[in-house]
């Protein structure tokens, strides 16, 4: 198409380009006149003439096309209520375009799949889901036009449905799509492009997709107690005067962690507390209030654990003597 | 030359409004006629697989296809003309394409100084001078000693849409 345009010197003057390295890649952008005239000077024999061609001009198309990057490292860790999967839009057209997005929770291999609440733009930019800062799509889901090369952040945010087991893993799929069309790379869409110019598939086919996963970490503690008896005579008959010693062991199982952790017991009726006797996995602890982790009182012990990761064990020991 | 006049009057029309009038064309009588023209090489897969490139009209064009800008001169008078230069500014949305000539003259600071593209320097972002690469090129001159009464001939240059 060979167009005869007044001149649009301004359009022209829009930025250095940078070298494409190849077809489709963003480029300069849809719209851009490409005006080319020839000069032609000569001497007719009487002076020096000067002759311009015509103008060619033709009008750079737009090039539909997007990626969609997942923004978290690994798998994201929850364990009940709402998980929130972070992803990145990219428009890698030359051109202004908005993308429809579809989040998908049913992927094969799910050990479950998570419910889809919502779909949410990182409104302030600051890569975490702000409740009632983000603004979240109603549908169907759709970014705002981006322009070519912008990148917006968007989350995923889902609901952990019950009945999930530590361990298992879902995975949702994002997908963006162009929202003048999709297709093979190549396939014109004529006329709906910047400035009524074509609009033409990109090498991705104006759509592109990723994926984020949850792992659901549920942390159990499991106390289990265990007692032995020493008399007097150095046998094992629980009569007066023998020291009872009990073994308090906290299993902490799980992918996650446990906070505020804290193992208490009570004397058994009967019996006094050896005193000095508190251990945490075999060191000792004072009896008094103060900055170990233990402490005893006239009815019982208390042994604060802190955090615990899953997949670790801790023991407490304490003896009394049978009054 | 009244076909050029009237040529450049129909391409007037075609772009609708134009403030600055046609009258120069009038004021002096041109000899030499030069006409423009863009052509997008399409490569082509057919049947067999073989890839054929053909030019043709540009339709859709995307950043990264390579067009082939070309200039068609013809004297029209009776008399020779000499000392023949046609300069052609490389449009800022182009580039060179990398397969262009080394025989074309160019200049890659916008029209002061000449030369094949191999034998020319620009000076890098570094500050130090690199030697020019096709992308670099602004402007490209041709030169005839003269042209004949009647004589035509084409001059091209390719082009990769940034």
């Amino acid at each position: 198409m060979v167009n005869y345009h007044r001149a649009f010197a301004s359009t022209l003057a829009l930025s250095v380009f940078l070298a494409a390295p190849a077809a489709y890649a963003a480029g300069v952008e849809a719209g851009t006149l490409i005006e080319n005239t020839a000069t032609a000077t000569y001497d007719d024999g009487t002076g020096s003439v000067s002759v311009p061609s015509n103008t060619v001009t033709l009008r750079v198309d737009e090039v539909l096309d997007v990626t969609v990057t997942s923004l978290n490292s690994g798998p994201v860790s929850a364990s009940s209520g709402a998980a929130v999967l972070t992803f990145e839009v990219t428009n890698i057209g030359n051109g202004p375009e908005a993308f429809r997005l579809t989040a998908n929770p049913s992927i094969s291999g799910n050990d479950f799949d998570t419910d889809i609440d919502d779909i949410a733009v990182d409104t302030n930019n600051n890569g975490t889901y702000d409740p009632g800062v983000d603004q979240i799509l109603t549908a169907p889901e759709t970014t705002k036009v981006l322009a070519a090369g912008e990148a917006i952040k968007v989350f995923v945010i889902t609901s952990i449905p019950g009945m999930v087991l530590d361990g298992q893993k879902s995975t949702v799929d994002l997908l963006a799509e162009a929202v003048t069309g999709t297709g093979t790379p190549g396939t014109v869409f004529a006329a709906q492009g910047v400035d009524g110019g074509d609009a033409i598939v990109g090498g991705n086919g104006a759509d592109d997709n990723a994926t984020g996963s949850i792992i659901i970490g549920i942390t159990k503690v499991d106390l289990v107690k265990s007692a032995t008896v020493s008399d007097p005579w150095g046998g094992t008959s629980a009569v007066p005067g023998a020291v009872v010693s009990y073994t308090i062991t906290a299993n902490v199982t799980g992918r996650g962690t446990v906070s505020d952790l804290v193992v208490a017991d009570i004397f058994p009726a009967g019996t006094t507390y050896t005193a000095g006797t508190l251990a945490l996995d075999a060191a000792g602890l004072t009896d008094a209030t103060d900055a170990d982790a233990g402490e005893s009182s006239a009815t019982g012990i208390s042994v604060k654990l802190g955090t615990v990761a899953g997949g670790t064990s801790h023991s407490v020991t304490f003896d009394v003597t049978i009054d | 030359m009244k076909k050029f006049a009237s040529t450049f009057a129909i391409a007037l029309i075609m772009a609708g409004t134009l403030g600055v009038a046609a009258a120069p064309a009038q004021a002096q009588q041109k000899d030499i006629d030069l006409k423009g023209d863009v052509k997008l090489e399409k490569v082509v897969t057919g049947e067999n697989g073989e890839d054929t490139v053909e030019l043709v009209t540009p339709d859709t064009i995307v950043p990264g296809d390579k067009l082939i800008f070309g200039t068609d001169y013809s004297n029209k008078g009776t008399q020779a003309v000499a000392n023949f230069v046609v300069t052609n500014p490389v449009p800022k949305a182009v580039r060179l394409a990398p397969d262009a000539s080394d025989e074309l003259i160019v200049s890659v600071d916008g029209g002061e100084s000449w030369g094949r593209l191999s034998a020319l320097t620009v000076t890098g972002e570094d500050g130090a001078q690199r030697a020019a690469a096709p992308e670099d090129v602004t402007h490209i001159r041709w030169t005839l000693a003269s042209v004949a009464p009647g004589a035509s001939g084409r001059l091209e240059y390719p082009a990769i849409i940034r």
